[in-house]
């Protein structure tokens, strides 16, 4: 299986862009971007897709992080 | 300036205190509180700072026409900031004079590899002396952060390009996942980005020595169900100077205009080793 070219990746994350504005617009509601979703898995290999799911999910816990809406819980206090 | 403003404030102080003690009329000769009437009312003259004034009875007015003292305080102003400039610059030689012998007392990159290029021709190290080098380590099934970095290193070759006065970059790009990236693919993989861009791969042996000689980290991960995988590995563009030492490396956060400019910065301050 040979990697994808140069049009092929553009494609690729052309789809995860759209899919990612429609996430932001639906507020992370995956069930109203489903055919993006589809789209974005049919452009993309099945690891890129994860990578991007994964990276998705990092970017939403820095974004969190930033905004002080992590405090540690109070169980550790007493370890 | 400074020197003006004192005297003027003394020549201030001197004129209070002259019309304290001379200027206003004498009370009559019954109540006159001075010694005598004959001695002539106090006169300053011969404080120095009427002396520099160069006119009698100044009192408020500039002794230098303006256009002078705007001169001299120019002069000034430019010495100090030439001189700042000067040690400044002096300063970040020296820093990364310091920089390039700690980067070769760590000597990353030493040894001969033996690789095979994107046309199949064989290649060692010592086919890139007298040649600067740009190096990034990747792979083709990369989702993202190589094709991102071949593009910045891509551009900063364009943007040395533009500079007639330096020597030309060798950007190369070595994959650290050999069992998948052959020569054919390396050949469709770096045609995308420069046409001087070098693909070079070769056996998994030959190509773990580099990566290890180049401290590079590199991990494949699990395979999917249709065999594809991701290869975690160090993100870093390395910078060899012609003699084959490393002299620099780049993160992911320096942008294309910061890596030329580093590249620019050792191209004119770089000394052979052997010099």
């Amino acid at each position: 299986m040979s990697a994808p070219s140069m049009e092929e990746r553009r494609a690729c994350w052309g789809a995860r862009d759209q899919y990612w504005k429609c996430l932001d617009e639906q507020a992370e509601d995956a069930a109203e971007c489903r055919r993006i979703r589809l789209d974005f898995e049919a452009r993309c290999p099945l690891q890129w897709v994860k990578h991007f799911d994964k990276r998705r999910d990092f970017l939403k816990y820095k974004e969190q992080l930033q905004a002080g809406q992590y405090l540690p819980p109070k169980t550790t206090e007493k370890t | 300036m400074l020197p003006t403003l004192l005297l003027r404030l003394r020549r201030a102080a001197h004129a209070c205190a002259a019309l304290r003690r001379g200027c206003p009329p004498r009370p009559a000769l019954h109540t006159c509180p001075w010694p005598s009437p004959r001695l002539p009312a106090w006169e300053p003259l011969a404080s120095p700072a009427r002396a520099l004034s160069g006119r009698a009875g100044a009192g408020g007015k500039a002794p230098l026409p303006l256009r002078t003292r705007l001169l001299v305080a120019v002069l000034l102003g430019a010495g100090g900031l030439g001189t700042w400039l000067y040690l400044r610059r002096e300063k970040e030689l020296q820093q990364l004079e310091q920089r390039v012998e700690q980067l070769r007392h760590v000597a990353v990159g030493q040894g001969d590899f033996q690789l095979v290029d994107h046309t199949g021709q064989p290649r060692r190290k010592a086919d890139f002396a007298g040649q600067w080098v740009l190096l990034y380590f990747g792979f083709t099934h990369c989702p993202d952060i190589c094709p991102e970095e071949l593009e910045k290193l891509v551009e900063v070759v364009h943007l040395l390009e533009n500079d007639s006065h330096l020597p030309p970059v060798q950007p190369i790009f070595v994959t650290v996942d050999p069992e998948r990236d052959d020569v054919a693919a390396m050949a469709r993989y770096v045609r995308d980005f420069h046409p001087r861009l070098l693909g070079l791969t070769g056996s998994p042996e030959n190509v773990r020595e580099v990566a290890k000689a180049y401290r590079v980290y590199a991990s494949a991960g699990d395979p999917d169900v249709d065999g594809d995988y991701i290869v975690d590995h160090t993100v870093l563009i390395y910078l060899l100077a012609p003699d084959g030492l490393f002299l620099d490396y780049y993160t992911r956060g320096k942008s294309e205009a910061q890596i030329a400019q580093s590249v620019r910065q050792h191209m004119v301050t770089y000394r052979p080793f052997n010099q």
